[in-house]
């Protein structure tokens, strides 16, 4: 297990324990920080999500610095990070991890098979359209309907919700279900089928890219096969890439998880101006 | 253990389909909410409202296309004005500037005057009903726990409580309206103009309400409405009491208690 898993890990058991954190805080009348995983407030700076500012100015009809302001900071860091957000501290994405670390485990222990990566969308190209169809539809009936209608389906915004009713009320609400039948379906259908094909937060933070943005870089330049025969980094990429190749590619979350796998020591991050 | 037929009939009553938007009576938006159609569409669903009130005032709305957006549900807990919530909204659906409690445009409370204990006594001279109970009598509790006392809500003659225009929608008054099943107080929230959204009490506030303010039918001989009120203002306190004549004498200074 590289440093890099590590660090991870325990920044996304850190947001996992934040969104139980602030709930419990707020029951002492503590209100430094206040809000769910949609719009959190730590101490006077508001961080909305990108995609509820963009559907909330689609469906009113309203440009507002409030509203812009508030997405600016998530805006900056996508900028500077890449897509950070949904491999780094997406709580939605670590019970992924956990649904997929099931599977193998049934896979490989229970069933005495090898875990096939079931993803019938391989090439990234269709995964990408896939998602961003979905993102534009969903925010052109937001438009047309006037109701944030991507916030029923926003995963962490749900998860998060959910966390502070069952802190303040000890129930759950039906959203619950959504979330249940989404991990039911990774489970038994189809790995990271919400964070690679659907999940709109993904698919807007990821359309904020630089040439100065993190990114993972092979540093072996023009690699169009893979450069050794094993290719342990495509198997261990949760999103279906090859890390070799496509570092730069959209749908990949600077996770991690090629780095160290890769036997020469190849990938490393990229970006800061570096190159 | 309900039928099958009890049970379609309770899931598709008004009020308990999730397809359907039913109408919950007193049932407002925050403080400082803008009109229904611009809410829902500036409301993201952050709940971050519901965390700062400190009365637990404010709930989620269940399924339906409004799921996850704040609600006052009077009924069971009214809005006490704190004003923390508008303040926090992140994307202004509820005003940021709106600090001032009598500015809070939630509604504006409707009496029943069918219902109202102090209205039936007063004005329609409700007497005990066939049970023996007696429906009618001065209550004014929503007079007594009106934050805006005296500017939302009077005393007409220092008897019958009457909703001026000062009134903002908390619903204090609501909550703690003793008549069961239905308040006789009830809000008309702002920003929802549609009858269908606002209800029954819509219809009231509009000025439809000739036959809920007829009379009732009284006995013979029985003083009703301001004759009443003439007979009741005959008595005073401040009279001099009437003389009567005691049969012994006071003593002036009783022995040995000096």
């Amino acid at each position: 297990m590289g440093m890099m898993r590590f660090y991870r890990r325990a920044v996304q058991f850190g947001v996992l324990l934040f969104v139980f954190l602030v709930p419990v805080l707020n029951l002492f009348e503590i209100y430094a920080v206040t809000g769910t995983l949609y719009a959190v407030n730590i101490g006077g700076l508001g961080i909305t999500d990108p995609v509820v500012v963009l559907q909330a100015v689609f469906a009113s009809g309203r440009l507002t610095v409030l509203l812009l302001g508030a997405a600016l900071f998530p805006v900056l860091f996508a900028l500077i990070f890449g897509r950070v957000w949904c491999g780094w501290m997406c709580p939605y994405h670590l019970l992924a991890d956990g649904a997929a670390g099931i599977r193998r485990f049934f896979g490989e222990r229970v069933l005495r098979r090898p875990f096939k990566k079931a993803l019938p969308v391989e090439s990234s190209f269709k995964a990408n359209a896939v998602r961003f169809s979905f993102l534009l539809f969903g925010t052109a009936m937001a438009g047309a309907i006037s109701i944030p209608v991507l916030n029923y389906v926003h995963a962490p915004g749900i998860f998060s919700t959910e966390a502070m009713i069952f802190v303040k009320e000890r129930s759950l609400s039906p959203e619950f279900l959504f979330i249940a039948a989404l991990l039911l379906v990774e489970v038994t259908v189809l790995p990271r089928f919400w964070c690679r094909l659907f999940c709109p937060t993904g698919s807007f933070l990821s359309l904020f890219r630089a040439p100065f943005t993190m990114t993972v870089t092979n540093k072996v330049k023009a690699a169009k096969s893979p450069c050794c025969t094993e290719n342990h980094c495509s198997a261990a990429c949760p999103m279906g890439l090859a890390p070799f190749r496509e570092g730069g590619n959209l749908l990949c979350t600077n996770c991690a998880e090629c780095l160290h796998v890769c036997p020469q020591s190849r990938l490393g991050f990229g970006g800061f101006g570096s190159k | 253990m309900p039928s099958l037929k009890e049970l379609l009939q309770n899931v598709f009553s008004k009020g308990q389909n999730p397809f359907t938007g039913a109408y919950v009576h007193n049932r407002m938006r925050p403080p400082g909410a803008v009109d229904e159609k611009h809410f829902m569409a500036l409301c993201i669903r952050c709940n971050r409202c519901l965390e700062v009130c400190p009365y637990g005032s404010i709930k989620r709305a269940g399924l339906g296309l409004t799921m996850g957006t704040p609600y006052v549900l009077a009924e069971q807990k009214a809005c006490y004005l704190c004003m923390a919530c508008s303040r926090l909204c992140p994307t202004g659906a509820l005003d940021n500037e709106l600090v001032a409690p009598e500015k809070a445009a939630m509604g504006r409370a409707v009496i029943d005057s069918s219902l109202c204990y102090s209205h039936l006594f007063l004005d329609h001279d409700v007497l005990p009903d066939q049970t023996g109970r007696q429906i009618g009598a001065l209550c004014n509790t929503c007079y007594n726990v009106c934050p805006l006392q005296d500017n939302a809500i009077v005393l007409r003659k220092n008897l019958c409580p009457e909703i001026l225009d000062a009134c903002v929608g908390c619903g204090i008054c609501v909550e703690r309206c003793p008549t069961r099943p239905r308040r006789a107080v009830n809000i008309v929230p702002t920003g929802m103009g549609r009858v269908d959204e606002a209800g029954f009490y819509f219809r009231k506030a509009k000025g439809h309400h000739e036959s809920a303010q007829s009379p009732a039918q009284s006995p013979a001989g029985v003083l009703k409405g301001e004759q009443l009120l003439k007979q009741k203002s005959r008595i005073e306190g401040t009279k001099e009491l009437p003389k009567f004549d005691f049969p012994y004498e006071t003593p002036k200074k009783i022995e040995g208690w000096d």
